[in-house]
């Protein structure tokens, strides 16, 4: 038990000093101290670059990776099942679907939302607001009163139909360049991301972070099954909603900010789960924060990775994922589980 | 929040439907403090459905079921959870939990009390789990959970103990040891509901049996009332003999009828 609270008090000081390194990182030098103290206002270029372009994106990564292990941890502890990941219900095919849709007609779009797009708030707005649409889909496909796998049936459906709509719209595409740009989108990326971006997820993910840690009660009953979870108290779909609400909210903004970064949900939640004596009520936090360690770090090896097209963050994240799973498999041939 | 140290709780024409099957019909009962009552009957009598409904778990269709002469509807989620506990017939659980950490679930409808620690390891004790408290239950043998499991049950202060088939998969030792605490357990006051295959346990342990055939109550009285030969040959279909020895039932299945 010390030492697994050791392990979480490590990983809280590992933030902070993953986020220096991450101020530290770039292709330009940047004399740090000085930068910080001449302040948010400061008009040098080192200024410049750690308050405006350094700075917002590493709180992003540290506000995507903590939604993506929150959403994770949530997605399996309704589930009861330790493959769950947010991707699972349609909230990251819907908001990218909208995102794809938006890139798809943003050429026509350019001209009469000139302001907005500029902005870069559209995309992300659209893409939440798609994420809450296949959300509620898969709500009204599984019924009142589902149960848990009948959730996850309707999430499946509703997933595969949006990821065929989005075969149709790369299949279509106007240009090589919205191609192009689709396929970027998708792999995710922190990069070019600024303040706007920050401010506009932050809400959604503290909102979705206030309803999953109101509902981690039931997510502790229900490592119970449903019946025994009904019986403590936690009845009827009141729950179930908070929580897909409280995913959506949180894995729908991250998404629509940083595209679709995988196996963070899947991954961070199962490397927890030991440190937290496997329950799923501080599991949530705790990936929340291994979600934000692991994304800042992928984030500076993509910002360290010298090359002539951009490293995706979605491709790091995968090649941590894919090893961890082996680990896993590996471990579980040793020990006879599974 | 009240906290009720007592409690009644009546069926009053419980009707049931499932997937549009009835599974239970016309079901008229009582269930006092200070009583040990066995649901008995056949694989598929609704037993489990009656416990559930008397859990809060199911909705009755038809009827309904009241508490202290509350109507149950009027009766909150979270309120009706710390009147009553519930152990179903098969629990699994999700994540390998420690086994104090799973009985300390048995008190989430009491939020966080300041002496978890101390009513966890008091109720592990109840059933003689205690050295399993730091194991994760998923390595545990399928009697050592289900104790853990009671022990759940046994953890909050609910005046109403419902437990589907507790002794299911315990070694005869556990198995009185179980009864007894169920029966120590009514003497303090609660109102304990179990469903039973044991019909010598129930005979010996429970003050009330009620006998429930396809989804109807057959009969309910004392165990010498219900516990008749021919009332049990016509219900589960076989001879049977019921010797009773110094206050101890012992129910003897003789052939099939």
């Amino acid at each position: 038990m010390k030492s697994d609270n050791l392990a979480l008090s490590l990983l809280c000081a590992a933030l902070p000093l993953a986020l220096l390194a991450a101020l530290a990182s770039g292709p330009v030098a940047v004399d740090l101290g000085a930068a910080l103290r001449e302040g948010w206002r400061g008009d040098s270029s080192d200024a410049v670059i750690l308050w405006q372009l350094r700075l917002p994106r590493a709180l992003l990564a540290i506000l995507v990776g903590a939604a993506l292990g929150l959403g994770g941890a949530a997605m399996q502890g309704m589930l009861r099942n330790p493959l769950a990941e947010p991707a699972l219900l349609g909230v990251s095919s819907g908001a990218a679907l909208a995102a794809i849709l938006l890139l798809y007609y943003g050429s026509a779009l350019r001209a009469g939302w000139g302001a907005a797009w500029q902005s870069g708030w559209l995309l992300p707005a659209l893409a939440i607001a798609g994420a809450f649409c296949a959300v509620a889909c898969v709500w009204l496909l599984a019924g009142r009163g589902a149960s848990a796998s009948r959730l996850v049936l309707a999430g499946v459906a509703i997933n595969a139909f949006l990821s065929a709509l989005m075969a149709l719209a790369l299949n279509y595409a106007p240009s090589m360049f919205a191609m192009q740009e689709i396929v970027f989108w998708l792999l995710g990326s922190l990069a070019n991301r600024g303040w706007d971006q920050l401010l506009l997820a932050l809400p959604f993910v503290l909102v979705g972070g206030l309803l999953l840690y109101c509902a981690r009660n039931y997510l502790r009953a229900l490592s119970l099954g449903e019946a025994s979870a009904a019986s403590l108290g936690f009845r009827g779909h009141r729950y179930p909603l908070l929580v897909l609400l409280g995913i959506a909210s949180a894995v729908g903004a991250a998404v629509a900010v940083a595209g679709t970064i995988g196996f963070v949900g899947l991954v961070v939640p199962h490397l927890m789960r030991p440190l937290v004596n496997q329950d799923p009520g501080r599991l949530l936090w705790s990936s929340a924060l291994a979600g934000a360690l692991l994304l800042l770090l992928a984030d500076i090896v993509v910002i360290n990775f010298v090359g002539a097209q951009e490293l995706r963050i979605g491709a790091v994240t995968a090649f941590i994922g894919a090893p961890f799973f082996f680990w896993l498999i590996v471990s579980a041939r040793r020990g006879q589980q599974l | 929040m009240t906290n009720r140290r007592k409690l009644e709780i009546s069926c009053l024409q419980l009707g049931l439907e499932r997937r549009h099957q009835r599974v239970l019909t016309d079901i008229n009962c009582t269930f006092k403090p200070y009583e040990l009552t066995a649901v008995v009957g056949p694989n598929g009598a609704g037993k489990s459905s009656l416990l559930q409904c008397l859990a809060g778990v199911l909705v009755p269709s038809g009827g309904r079921i009241e508490l202290d002469g509350l109507p149950a509807e009027q009766v909150s989620a979270a309120e009706r959870a710390r009147f009553g506990a519930y152990l179903p017939q098969s629990e699994t659980p999700a994540w390998s939990l420690r086994a104090a950490d799973l009985v300390a679930l048995g008190l989430l409808p009491w939020g966080r009390p300041r002496d978890r620690e101390a009513r966890v390891s008091a109720a592990l004790q109840l059933v003689d789990a205690q050295p399993l408290a730091e194991r994760p239950v998923t390595q545990l043998s399928g009697g050592e959970l289900r104790r853990v499991q009671l022990a759940r049950l046994l953890v909050g202060e609910a005046p109403l103990l419902i437990a589907d088939e507790p002794t299911a998969a315990l070694d005869i030792r556990h198995q009185l040891q179980l009864m007894q605490n169920f029966r120590s357990q009514a003497d303090a006051g609660k109102t304990v509901v179990l469903a039973l295959h044991d019909l010598s346990l129930a005979a010996r342990y429970c003050d009330r049996i009620l006998l429930l055939q396809d989804g109807r109550l057959r009969a309910q009285g004392t165990p010498e009332d219900v516990f008749t030969p021919p009332l049990i040959g016509d219900v589960y279909g076989v001879s049977c003999e019921f010797r009773w020895r110094n206050g101890v039932a012992d129910f003897v299945p003789l052939d099939l009828l």
